[in-house]
């Protein structure tokens, strides 16, 4: 039973993680349909960039962490005005592959900077566990859900209040409509990406502060393409339902299946959702079934 | 038309011949003549090097099929070729059977596989299909590593040498034949792939799916024919690679492998035959070029990160990829032909 307890906390909070990570790729996906499968490389360049100013530059926390936003701002900004921006409608296999050269550039900055490729973050929360009933549980995991939640609740009202959030969401309803009322359409693109590069950038501190920075993370953000599937590409509510479930189910599946199957099932199970849902459902829970013309 | 100018046609076969012109089939003849003499000039590490070449493009054309001339994008490539190099190796190295049969086997387990992971492609496309093959690769590579009682798990597994009635292709320069011919034989097939029946269907599907369901293409039949066809030559390439490293492990076909595939067919030019020839050769000539110059970069400018030697290749290849994209997203064998027809014409350029 504590069992059970303990990876049910762990798998709701990991996958709180997994679907901030995932609310990155859908806003990009929402405002300019590019499906963006860097994702994991900039989780990972993000940690290493935070290791970078606070462990070898020694920056104080107040200061690192905001040096840290601007880092991913600035990354968000320059892949979409160097990258994306000139493939504006092409097809989406290109789309899709200028993405994936992004990731392997961008594994190429990281270990040509950080050659060693595994190491720690500096502890960000105090030491003692927490009891929730029989289970124990370290800090860093509750600190995570707490922030992914918040940080839903804030991009949540930024996208119903916010003047910029709702011309995203109309740039993801129609493109030509909202720049015939004037909305500069390449200017959302490039906030979407700066949104995306921030939440991935939040997101890889919280998951390297749980496991440590590793070429996991890169993992780590595939992973997260399972809670966007599953939770339908087109919603943020998607992301916010799937990703505690896919969290679930890896660190449950992964618990009870290894005496079974062979050790490290926990790293497949994901990738196996995508695969079923795939099959049974593609459009996710809260996804849109296209319609296509000719 | 390329063809050079008072070109006439009289028959039906010599409009479909690939070879037209005498002039073509001189430069064919010292082509043919300069392969079959390479191994005499080139030492031994440049035959490996063209025999790496000769294995990618194998791999690169299945691939080529599948996405450049059916549409269907694949990330996990490098995940049909393990299944192919296992397959291969379990049969010939544990069971002992003749290297042939161990090959032909690979191909077709290979291309079983790419068919399971390709059904999805039925319901979706475009970026539901590009994850659906990403995780067939960390699927396919997982049960690898974790199946140790079969394919050796982490340790990897070895292989024998290729070898057919009673010859074993030990030396570079004999696998350089065995590999040349394979790779020759399946230029061959896609070049005439494109021009039959079914390269049509594949190309009506890649341009508009829905369109060609409506001409009367069989998408579930010619969908799933494209991953078969792919992931069988992407089997044989594995089968190749295994005999010809002689070990082979999971470390060789990881997810960079495979966006290194989409990456080579791009480069060369998609959904063309001469494409992969021409960028599996520019890719694995700059891995080379990295590899033979940056430790002397290193040694020159000391003040370098010491993860310049091993972090140099990926950033050039991203780099390569996203020029590629945004400055020639035709490729390079369509700058070939805007060559071709400038000199074709010269100095008339009208």
């Amino acid at each position: 039973m504590a069992e059970l307890l303990q990876l049910t906390v762990t798998g709701i909070t990991v996958g709180m993680v997994y679907g901030l990570i995932a609310l990155g790729f859908a806003l990009i996906w929402k405002s300019s349909s590019v499906a963006n499968l860097a994702l994991g490389e900039l989780v990972l360049i993000s940690s290493w960039f935070t290791y970078g100013m606070l462990v070898q530059a020694k920056f104080p926390y107040w200061l690192a962490f905001p040096v840290v936003i601007l880092f991913a701002l600035a990354l968000g900004w320059l892949a979409e005005r160097l990258v994306l921006r000139p493939l504006i409608a092409q097809p989406i296999l290109s789309l899709i592959t200028a993405t994936l050269g992004l990731a392997y550039f961008l594994r190429g900055i990281v270990t040509f900077i950080w050659p060693w490729s595994v190491d720690a973050l500096p502890r960000l929360f105090p030491i003692e566990p927490v009891r929730i009933g029989p289970a124990v549980v370290s800090q860093e995991y509750i600190w995570a859900a707490v922030i992914s939640l918040i940080l839903f609740g804030l991009l949540t009202a930024f996208f119903r209040y916010h003047k910029m959030g709702i011309a995203m969401r109309a740039t993801s309803d129609d493109q030509l409509a909202v720049q015939a009322c004037g909305i500069p359409v390449t200017s959302i693109f490039s906030t979407s990406w700066m949104f995306a590069c921030v939440v991935a950038a939040i997101g890889g501190i919280l998951m390297s502060s749980i496991g440590g920075i590793t070429f996991g993370l890169v993992e780590t953000g595939l992973k997260s393409f399972s809670v966007v599937i599953l939770g339908g590409l087109e919603s943020f509510i998607g992301c916010i339902v799937a990703g505690p479930i896919i969290g679930l189910a890896e660190n449950i599946g992964g618990g009870y299946l290894t005496p079974i199957l062979w050790a490290g099932v926990k790293d497949i199970v994901p990738f196996v959702i995508i695969i079923i849902v795939l099959f049974i459902r593609p459009y996710g829970i809260f996804g849109e079934e296209r319609i296509e013309r000719i | 038309m390329t063809l050079p100018c008072g070109t006439p046609n009289y028959a039906y076969n010599q409009d479909m011949a690939i070879i037209r012109t005498k002039f073509h089939w001189g430069l064919f003849f010292i082509l043919l003549v300069f392969l079959a003499t390479f191994p005499l000039y080139g030492n031994n590490y440049w035959l490996g090097v063209s025999n790496l070449i000769g294995i990618t493009l194998i791999a690169a054309i299945g691939l080529n099929i599948l996405t450049g001339y059916c549409g269907q994008l694949s990330i996990g490539h490098a995940g049909f070729i393990a299944v192919g190099a296992y397959t291969s190796a379990i049969l010939t190295g544990k069971l002992g059977l003749p290297f042939l049969v161990g090959m032909l086997c690979a191909g077709i387990v290979a291309g079983v596989i790419g068919l399971i992971f390709g059904i999805p492609s039925l319901k979706v496309k475009g970026f539901y299909l590009a994850i659906s093959t990403i995780a067939a690769q960390f699927i396919i590579i997982w049960v690898i590593n974790h199946w140790s009682e079969v394919t050796g798990g982490f340790m990897g597994i070895s292989a024998p040498f290729a070898s057919i009635a009673g010859f074993a292709f030990r030396s570079q320069a004999s696998q350089f034949y065995l590999i040349l011919t394979i790779a020759g034989l399946c230029v061959f097939f896609t070049k005439n792939l494109a021009r039959t029946r079914v390269g049509r269907a594949f190309v009506a599907i890649r341009d508009n799916d829905l369109a060609a369901e409506v001409m009367g293409v069989n998408l579930f039949y010619y969908k799933l024919l494209a991953f078969f066809v792919g992931c069988f030559l992407a089997g044989i390439a594995g089968s190749l690679l295994a005999h010809w490293t002689g070990s082979i492990s999971t470390e060789n076909f990881t997810l960079m492998d495979s966006i290194l595939y989409i990456g080579m067919i791009i480069i060369g030019g998609l959904g063309t035959a001469l494409g992969p020839i021409l960028g599996v050769v520019f890719i694995r000539l700059l891995e080379q070029g990295v590899t033979l110059l940056s430790p002397a970069l290193q040694f020159a400018f000391p003040t370098l990160p010491s993860g310049f030697t091993t972090g140099i290749a990926p950033m050039l290849f991203g780099l390569v990829i996203i020029l590629f994209l945004v400055f020639e997203p035709r490729g390079i064998a369509h700058r070939w032909a805007i060559f071709k027809a400038a000199y074709r014409l010269w100095p008339f350029s009208y």
